[in-house]
């Protein structure tokens, strides 16, 4: 029983930490491709600062990550 | 599609691949409730901390455990030192195909370094950026060859209940030696005792007693619960046994330790740098602020904070995308195995190349955040 209640929170975890990323992410790379549409000279900058930016992003979904697969390894 | 299926060459190659899949998912985990699963084995047990390969070393500083990822970090650097010794014999002025693909992966570095913190600081922080870069460029993609997480030794199950909390746990295929009446109470004892913590763990049942095993491939149902282990008195079959495998190689960055301690390196050089060339009291004036008023005071703390949780970014950035990854080739293996698990291979091929670049790149940009005061930053 406990063990299942663990296993809710794990997917619970991950589930909700994705989300904001998720929405992050997104409208990271839309404003990445406007920017691209109307310079597309500066495609090697853009590109690089979005990766950038992107990996801050994902960094948030990688802690829920992380606490789900504490929740259900440790 | 139409294109695709009319030509006979494309139409064979894509019954083929069909084929082939159909015949993966069968091998795994779902072929096997349906009678088959003759590819895949079950799924190994899964544990955050790096596991011990060989117990105990007795050092003048205490017991040391030499664990799977020390091995694999060892390992990627003697790689490393093999190759830059093998190039720079062979250095020559008209490169050589090794040489230019070092050419092109420095010059690309290089121009980054400059192009963000500028010609004279680029080529101060490069060797420590490029350093970071290819480490674990290499860490990581090690951590995909087989033989990582399949090939180990054995660990029995007092050593598994130790792990999960259970200490002086007495394994009942050594107690086969007593009498049987002695030997069932304690077993029964056990079970009542221990139901919370091991009643979920499950035991593989490997064939063979020699030191090295692997999980064979159509093991799927070779398993068994601590429950039913200490029900047969730890008697699993003729030339069997029960445990968890211990691999000797793991990836290097599954280790909250690698990360950290690739962390804490990167932002203690970024400090120094500031320190250098900033001076100490600019630098320092960053963080502890009695210039600008209460308010100033307020963003210097509000900066040493974030300079703690830069520490904590990188250190599970990285461990949370390469151990997630192994758990994913873990799960994918289970599930498609041999041949549905290549394009998850080719997914960890590009997050370990991408998060290598991340984290140089970061260390690249805190560097020469930390190598501007904060004046001149806002009169760009």
């Amino acid at each position: 029983m406990e063990g299942d209640i663990m296993n809710i929170g794990a997917g619970l975890a991950i589930g909700l930490g994705a989300i904001g990323p998720g929405i992050g992410i997104g409208m990271l790379a839309s404003k990445a491709m406007e920017a691209l549409g109307r310079n597309p000279e500066a495609g090697g900058q853009i590109q690089q600062n979005m990766i950038l930016a992107i990996a801050f992003t994902e960094a948030i979904a990688i802690y829920a990550l992380v606490v789900a697969i504490i929740i259900k390894f440790v | 599609m139409a294109k695709l299926l009319g030509s006979p060459k494309a139409l064979s190659i894509t019954i083929v691949i069909a084929a082939v899949f159909v015949v993966s998912i069968l091998g795994g985990a779902l072929g096997n409730s349906l009678g088959f699963g003759f590819l895949s084995s079950s799924l190994p047990a899964i544990q955050l901390p790096a596991e011990i390969v060989v117990q105990g070393f007795d050092t003048p500083v205490g017991d040391w455990d030499l664990m799977n990822t020390m091995v694999t970090t060892w390992l990627a650097i003697i790689v490393l030192a093999v190759v830059a010794i093998f190039v720079r014999k062979g250095l020559s002025e008209v490169p050589g195909r090794l040489q230019a693909l070092f050419e092109l992966v420095m010059e690309f570095f290089i121009n980054l370094c400059e192009s963000i913190a500028g010609p004279e600081n680029g080529r101060r922080f490069f060797p420590l950026v490029f350093t970071i870069f290819i480490f674990i460029v290499v860490a990581n993609w090690m951590g995909i060859l087989p033989g990582f997480g399949t090939i180990g030794r054995v660990a029995d199950p007092s050593e598994i209940a130790h792990h999960h909390g259970v200490h002086h746990y007495s394994d009942p295929a050594e107690d086969q030696g007593h009498q049987t009446g002695s030997s069932h109470k304690k077993a029964s004892g056990h079970g009542e005792e221990h139901s919370g913590h091991l009643e979920k763990v499950n035991l593989h049942v490997f064939s063979g007693t020699g030191g090295i095993a692997i999980l064979q491939p159509g093991s799927l149902n070779e398993e068994i619960t601590f429950h039913d282990y200490e029900e047969a008195h730890g008697d699993v079959g003729e030339g069997k046994r029960a445990g968890h495998l211990v691999p000797f190689l793991r990836s290097a960055n599954t280790d909250v330790n690698m990360t950290l301690a690739m962390a804490l390196i990167a932002m203690v050089m970024v400090h120094y740098w500031g320190l250098s060339i900033l001076g100490s009291l600019t630098h320092l004036g960053k963080f502890i602020n009695f210039k600008d008023g209460p308010i100033g005071f307020f963003v210097g703390i509000l900066e040493i904070i974030s300079e703690f949780a830069k520490i904590i970014s990188f250190t599970f950035r990285l461990f949370g995308n390469i151990f997630a990854g192994e758990v994913l080739l873990m799960a994918m293996g289970f599930l498609l195995p041999m041949i549905g698990i290549i394009p998850f291979l080719g997914l960890e091929l590009f997050v370990g190349v991408i998060q290598a670049l991340i984290f140089s790149m970061l260390t690249l940009v805190f560097a020469s955040m930390a190598s501007v005061a904060h004046g001149d930053e806002e009169h760009h």
